[in-house]
């Protein structure tokens, strides 16, 4: 079973060097559908083995080899329950990914869909691995496949997007590099080890101010990823100028490797940092959550107003880390996915409507229910799922986030749940611009296609499945969840600042 | 030393003696042919570097002048295969470029003489003489285009600067052996250090030391003597400039880690000044490229930029430094030859590449060497998967280790904006202008420089993921300086 990991992580990067070299556009897609459903169906039959309990424990599978030994750094990865479901809804996204643009792209397809399967790897790597120096490597790769896929792929001004997504996240990665070789250094002089493994780290003594210092840096390097206001102003352009699947991956994925990197790295390494930045990133998440909503109703364009919501909903994830109890972990890491899914959604449907009218102006649209119910149906139900709908998936995970807030921070509980009336605002009045009143002209509006209801039924599916039986979700979580809980405490009593 | 220990010599002697053969060989060849002279000269390179890893030497030092140890065993190696492959650039080059016939293969053969020589001295005047039989040949190649005003241009200022840091370096020297009383290196760096028994360093010697890292700095293209780089870069033949960019520097270096890895740490005087001038260099290197539309311009302040963080290892020797500043040159050669490389595929009859706007689309009619000039920039800007990334962690890491905490922000702070200049050629080659069928016309490509940039980019990937033995072979070198 040791080779999985790496076999998951390495097919889609190697399927991308072959690609290249093909010509015809449609064994592209067909070669790149084969090999993103191969992923998906890998990481499904390892969800199975684990619901059946065949795996267990706190890691699911791991592997370790020596890579660079001369600075200690392992080839390492390892699958919990938290990498898992993060593994499977990337899978999932990035098959949907290639089907969304079967029509969209039409020109150097190769490229296309190597750079996406380029994606796939830095992404899956960056949820497998546990190695610090493997994960930094990891998550820099993933930088230039979705720089390409904006600035080539894109429209608008998608150079200037992609320059801006490029320079805003390096700027922040390589921030966090020094804090990595920093940490690396004191930990290998602590102990006479100098290693990059994450577990290794963990236990890392650091005086005060360092560690706070080193804190900072990870901070930095995942709210750029998150993004955490006001850190956000290059999603907003990258999501606008993005082709779907880059949107759909940006939002359905690449945003989680910032929360996920907070819960993997930045907590369990600086507990005591942490609990210091405690006030600060309270304040930040609280307030991106009414600033991301209050600009997002503001919106013309239909991606930026759904990136903005992205950004809104991104803050609930990282409060519910910030608070560190089993209950709010959960609930973030089980809000990850079911934004990933639902927000995804959204993303694909807007492509649709852009494909047939070729804009994306809310006001360009109205009465779309009586040309083309079927679409409408569908987008009125992922908006409700989005907005939280009880019995739908989004409701499930906001649901833990808030309960675990309430046990610490009531008042901070008070906030989310008014934030989560503005998000009713915003979504509720895009349903309804778009949907009802007065129809606009159609000009050879079809209705959705059989390729495009394959894309949206299993995502629908899913809304509603783990809206009703989040515990499929959740039995995977428990463990890792509860160990993460039980190795670190973040105690907010330590004192303000470090 | 004994007739049977010639064989020790190979590589200068192949280096030698293959420069002075090739120079007559046009002559008699019915019809001379630039491209044939250029692969010739690239062999001989090839069977030198080859040799000089092959023969392990029998004798540690040849009349106090020449060390024969891995350390220069492995300079002069790799400033054989960056001759090697900036001959194979060559020789398609020549075709469309009029750069001479016999006399640029042969004079690249003696630059990697002078450059071997230059890393193997134990002695300040084995260093003097290699200093100048590299510069030498190196006038003459940038000036090699004699259609050409802006060649002419390019050799005749670096004919200026390096007579001035000739000057500069030759004065230190002399001022150092009044002061030591002698010429050798390890003498004069245990003098400089205040070794046991040695007499303590006056201020004259200081003086000298101050001189010659002038003289060093010129060459290496170090602020405040960086001026003359964006000129040379911008005028000279891509192939030559590519070879002076990256072998002549990294010989240079290779006596700069003689000098501060030797001994343990500089003296606190040294390291001050070095400090102060590798964060001027990072930062205005980096600054200075932002702004610039010539590719070759760009390239001459990044590869000052790029000195400044080699120097920033230099600064944390000893320890991790010299390892991570020797790993870096050789990524730096790679990543910087492979540029070059693709500058020179891209010049045809009319010129040579100039502005990054003429890429506007290139990278989709010409895709392989786009890829290899964009694995290149990528390189250069210190991103994953590549030499470049594994080479700026071992740097930073190396100066975080010795408590260098402000030159690491420093150098970060500056490398976050060197990833803004190097993605504007890669925008240009891929993401403006979009029509492939609009984009310039260049030259076909050549096999052997095509051949060349494949090596050179997959050696760039290849270090990035694997970079385990250099890094070990590097480590071993480093116990070895002087």
């Amino acid at each position: 079973m040791n080779g999985t990991l790496t076999f998951l992580i390495f097919l889609p990067a190697l399927s991308a060097l072959l690609l290249l070299l093909e010509k015809n556009p449609k064994t592209v897609r067909l070669f790149a559908l084969f090999i993103t459903s191969c992923e998906l169906a890998i990481s499904l039959l390892v969800y199975w083995l684990c619901w059946r309990g065949i795996f267990s424990g706190r890691t699911l599978i791991k592997l370790d080899y020596p890579w660079i030994a001369r600075f200690g750094i392992h080839y390492a990865l390892a699958m919990d329950g938290v990498s898992l479901l993060l593994v499977t809804l990337t899978a999932l996204l990035f098959a949907l990914c290639v089907l969304v643009s079967w029509r969209q792209v039409n020109e150097r397809v190769s490229l296309f869909h190597a750079m996406l399967l380029f994606l796939e790897t830095g992404i899956m790597g960056v949820f497998l691995s546990a190695d610090l120096f493997l994960f930094y490597l990891f998550w820099e790769a993933m930088l230039i496949p979705m720089f390409f896929l904006i600035g080539v792929f894109g429209h608008g001004r998608r150079v200037y997007s992609a320059v801006k997504f490029f320079v805003f996240t390096i700027t922040g990665s390589l921030l966090m590099l020094l804090s990595i070789i920093g940490v690396y250094i004191i930990h290998g002089r602590e102990t006479g080890v100098y290693s990059f493994m994450l577990r290794d780290l963990a236990h890392t003594q650091v005086s005060p101010v360092v560690s706070g210092v080193l804190f900072i840096g990870f901070l930095l390097g995942f709210a750029v990823k998150v993004p955490l206001f006001p850190l956000h102003t290059w999603l907003p352009d990258a999501h606008t100028d993005a082709p779907t699947a880059g949107s759909v991956i940006l939002a359905g994925v690449l945003l989680k490797t910032g929360a996920y990197g907070i819960l993997r790295v930045a907590f369990p390494l600086f507990p005591r940092a942490a609990a210091a930045f405690l006030p600060l990133i309270f304040t930040i998440s609280v307030t991106g959550i009414f600033y991301a909503a209050w600009i997002a109703f503001a919106q013309k364009d239909m991606k930026r107003l759904i990136a903005y919501s992205s950004v809104s909903h991104l803050a609930y994830v990282v409060l519910g880390i910030a608070v560190w109890n089993d209950v709010s972990i959960a609930g973030s890491v089980l809000q990850m996915v079911n934004h990933g899914i639902t927000t995804g959604a959204l993303f694909i449907m807007v492509g649709m409507m852009d494909e047939r009218m070729h804009t994306r102006d809310i006001s360009a649209y109205g009465g779309l229910w009586s040309k083309a119910p079927a679409m409408s149906a569908f987008f009125l139900f992922f908006i409700l799922s989005s907005l939280g709908l009880p019995g739908l998936n989004n409701f499930t995970g906001e649901f833990l986030i808030l309960t675990g807030l309430f046990r610490a921070h009531p008042w901070l509980c008070a906030a989310g749940f008014a934030g989560m009336v503005t998000t009713l605002i915003y979504l509720l009045s895009l349903a309804q611009k778009i949907l009802f009143g007065p129809p606009k002209e159609y000009r050879g509006f079809t209705d959705l296609s059989g390729r495009e209801l394959a894309v949206l039924i299993p995502l629908a599916f899913l809304v509603v499945f783990i809206g009703v039986y989040p515990s499929a979700l959740l039995r995977v979580l428990d463990t890792p969840v509860r160990d993460m809980v039980s190795a670190v405490s973040i105690n907010p009593v330590g004192g303000i600042m470090p | 030393m004994t007739l049977m220990d010639f064989h020790m010599l190979l590589p200068y002697i192949l280096l030698s003696m293959g420069a002075c053969l090739l120079l007559p060989a046009g002559a008699f060849m019915r019809r001379p042919d630039a491209r044939t002279l250029n692969i010739m000269g690239a062999a001989i390179a090839l069977a030198a570097g080859i040799s000089a890893i092959c023969i392990h030497p029998s004798q540690a030092d040849i009349g106090n002048l020449l060390a024969f140890d891995a350390y220069d065993r492995f300079f002069t190696a790799a400033a054989s295969f960056m001759a090697c492959v900036s001959l194979l650039f060559a020789s398609g080059y020549s075709a469309r470029r009029p750069i001479g016939g016999e006399e640029f293969p042969s004079l690249a053969l003696f630059a990697a003489f002078g450059m071997s020589l230059l890393a193997s001295s134990t002695s300040l005047l084995g260093v003097f003489l290699g200093l100048e039989s590299m510069s030498l040949s190196l006038y003459v190649m940038l000036a090699a285009n004699k259609s050409d005003p802006l060649s002419g241009e390019s050799g005749l200022k670096y004919l200026v600067i390096g007579a001035i840091s000739t000057a500069f370096f030759a004065y230190g020297l002399a001022l150092i052996y009044v002061d030591s009383g002698t010429l050798s290196l390890a003498g004069s760096i245990a003098a400089l250090s205040g070794g046991a028994g040695t007499a303590k360093i006056t201020g004259l010697g200081l003086a000298g030391w101050a001189l010659l890292i002038v003289g060093l700095g010129f060459k290496t293209s170090l602020f405040p003597f960086h001026l003359w780089a964006p000129d040379v870069y911008q005028g000279g033949p891509a192939p030559a400039v590519g070879f002076l960019s990256t072998a002549s520097k990294a010989s240079v270096f290779a006596v700069f880690l003689k000098f501060t890895g030797a001994v343990g740490a500089p003296r606190a005087e040294l390291s001050h000044v070095l400090w102060v001038m590798a964060a001027l260099t990072m930062i205005f290197g980096n600054i200075a490229a932002l702004t610039q539309n010539n590719i070759k311009r760009l390239l001459a302040y990044s590869s000052i930029a790029q000195m400044g963080y080699v120097l920033v290892a230099l600064i944390a020797a000893p320890g991790s430094g010299e390892g991570a500043a020797i790993f870096y040159l050789v990524a730096y050669s790679a990543m910087e030859l492979c540029a070059f490389g693709a500058i020179s595929a891209f010049s045809g009859k009319d010129g040579e590449l100039g502005d990054i706007r003429e890429l506007r689309g290139a990278g989709f009619k010409y895709p392989a060497r786009s890829a290899a000039l964009s694995i290149a920039l990528v390189s250069l800007a210190g991103l994953p998967p590549t030499a470049g990334f594994i080479g700026k962690f071992g740097i930073f890491y190396s100066a975080l280790n010795s408590g260098y905490v402000w030159l690491s922000i420093i150098g970060i702070l500056t490398a976050i904006v060197s990833v803004y200049y190097y993605l504007r050629v890669v925008v240009y080659l891929y993401m403006r202008g979009g029509e492939a069928e609009k984009a310039v016309a260049f030259p076909e490509a050549d096999f052997p420089s095509g051949l060349a940039l494949a090596a050179l980019s997959v050696i760039v990937v290849y270090l990035g993921i694997f970079p385990g033995k250099l890094l070990n072979l590097v480590a071993s070198l480093t116990r070895l300086t002087v």
